[in-house]
């Protein structure tokens, strides 16, 4: 197995007093499939930032597909950012495009010539049986279908990593499932999976690696894991 | 290539998608550009007046009587030598009486008495490329042997030459002012359309967009709007300027005015279109760029 992501000592603050995350070691492989837990302010979504480097750390080294994000240049970070996919609690999709437009700019934004992104786009959103609704805008479709838009446009550069920061946080518990289980075939097809989330039941039901933080600290890291020990 | 496309694909669709928006930033533009243009107009006709009335100002060099032809012709040459001299004129005393005669036609029985021992002077008459080259030039004339008297309009020419300053400052102000307005009005409208892009232009970087791909369609845009801008500006100034030329001849005929020439008007609207793209570019640019912070 090789590692993929690799965290040193890392600490975050924000400027203030108060550490968003506090010496945190973390070694992540190819392939695993990883939940964040812990409650509100713990610090999981500033660890999700540092690993596509939306933030750099205060102290420590984070390493991710080789590189050390915080000795990385100002425009090599586009190209990172290429092989990881992010989703957000609040999809991030632009309303002014339709279903396959948002996920074409990804494509298209990044240089990728047309017949390659007619041919990622239509693969990315059968995978998430969405393509009878590829002229639909944004504001048509349910919460549910906006997130498996958002994942389809994460996974549209079949990225090495992706990323998720409460991809269920505005969604039904059956959506909820709906979401995690596109997660988890995503990570079928080798494609490394960290998720960060406030999700119980989920986290019990899938039982993958769990890592629990609490005020910017790990406290827990467990293979198969439950939202609790 | 692909990047290309995709800028001017992108920068089209987005000034077509936002019709309204980026008609009314053009239109903010070209007003900014209009009063750049109207205050080039302006600065070209002090210009212009000043130039004029700096034509008509002429130094008269009084020969003696015994001067011979020889002598004059060594003067004129050296006349010509002086540095700011555009013009020298040999007026002999017969050539003296002629424009007499010419400009008190009908009295001219009166001149005929003149006929005989005639009283003028022959002189030599100088103009100068510009006004500040006539008290040297006057300077040195006076100088020559052969020279009598000069006769220039000393005080006229020194109020010319404070008056000509005071045009140069005054219009290269007024335009700087007016383009720092107009740079400002421009920015703004473009500031105004990037904040409205915030969201897409935080999707690019997420996913992996270089910062040629967020920036590029932008600097696009702001070019056609800079453009467009100032098409409409020029069209507005040349045609506020034609009418009011002419309202203004019909009540003052006598009025020193330019008229706008094509070469005139390119100019002036090569200023219009290079200040809104400068303006434009760097308005979008550095509007961006405080969305691109990593």
């Amino acid at each position: 197995m090789s590692l993929l992501i690799n965290l040193r000592n890392v600490s975050k603050d924000y400027g203030g007093t108060v550490k968003a995350l506090e010496s945190v070691n973390l070694e992540i492989d190819k392939g695993e499939f990883v939940f964040i837990v812990g409650p509100s302010g713990a610090g999981k979504s500033t660890l999700i930032k540092l690993l596509y480097r939306e933030e750099v750390p205060s102290k420590g080294q984070v390493v991710v597909l080789g590189k050390d994000l915080a000795k990385l240049r100002r425009r090599e970070v586009p190209y990172l950012r290429r092989r990881i996919g992010v989703v957000f609690q609040d999809f991030k999709l632009l309303e002014e495009k339709t279903v396959w437009e948002n996920v074409s700019f990804a494509l298209e934004v990044t240089g990728t010539p047309n017949r390659e992104i007619r041919k990622r786009v239509s693969q990315v959103l059968t995978l998430v049986g969405l393509k009878d609704r590829r002229d639909a805008f944004p504001n048509e479709l349910s919460g549910g279908e906006q997130q498996r838009i958002a994942i389809a446009r994460a996974l549209a550069r079949n990225p090495d990593i992706l990323l998720a920061d409460e991809p269920s946080g505005n969604l039904d518990p059956k959506t909820s499932l709906e979401i995690f289980s596109l997660l988890e075939r995503a990570n079928m097809y080798g494609t490394t999976v960290v998720v960060a989330t406030h999700a119980q039941e989920m986290v019990n039901l899938f039982k993958k690696r769990v890592i629990e933080l609490r005020n910017g600290t790990v406290v827990r890291d467990e293979r198969r894991g439950a939202y609790s020990s | 290539m692909r990047f290309i496309g995709y800028v001017f694909s992108e920068a089209f669709r987005s000034l077509w998608r936002n019709k309204l928006s980026s008609f009314l930033s053009s239109l903010t533009t070209g007003f900014a550009l209009f009063l750049l243009g109207i205050s080039f107009l302006v600065s070209i006709n002090l210009g212009y007046i000043y130039t004029m009335a700096e034509e008509q100002m002429e130094i008269q060099a009084y020969i003696i009587k015994d001067a011979t032809a020889n002598q004059i012709a060594t003067a004129v040459d050296q006349v010509q030598k002086i540095p700011g001299v555009s013009t020298v004129k040999y007026v002999s005393k017969e050539d003296a009486l002629e424009e007499l005669k010419v400009m008190f036609k009908d009295k001219a029985s009166v001149l005929e008495s003149l006929e005989d021992e005639n009283p003028l002077p022959a002189s030599i008459r100088v103009k100068t490329s510009s006004v500040e080259y006539i008290d040297k030039v006057v300077e040195e004339i006076q100088t020559m042997d052969i020279i009598d008297d000069v006769i220039y309009q000393e005080e006229v020419s020194r109020r010319m030459m404070s008056i000509g300053k005071a045009v140069q400052y005054i219009s290269l102000g007024g335009m700087v002012a007016v383009g720092a307005v107009s740079v400002m009005v421009i920015g703004n409208s473009i500031r105004l359309t990037i904040d409205s892009k915030r969201h897409e232009i935080g999707v690019m970087k997420l996913v992996g967009a270089t910062d040629g791909f967020i920036v590029g369609p932008f600097i696009l845009e702001g070019m056609v709007m800079g453009i467009v801008g100032s098409i409409l500006g020029a069209v507005f100034a040349v045609g506020i300027y034609n009418w009011l030329f002419e309202k203004i001849y019909e009540v003052i005929p006598f009025m020193p005015m330019f008229a706008l020439d094509a070469e005139s008007k390119l100019r002036m609207f090569g200023i219009m279109a290079i200040t809104g793209i400068v303006v434009g570019v760097a308005g979008s640019v550095i509007s961006v760029r405080r969305h691109l912070k990593v």
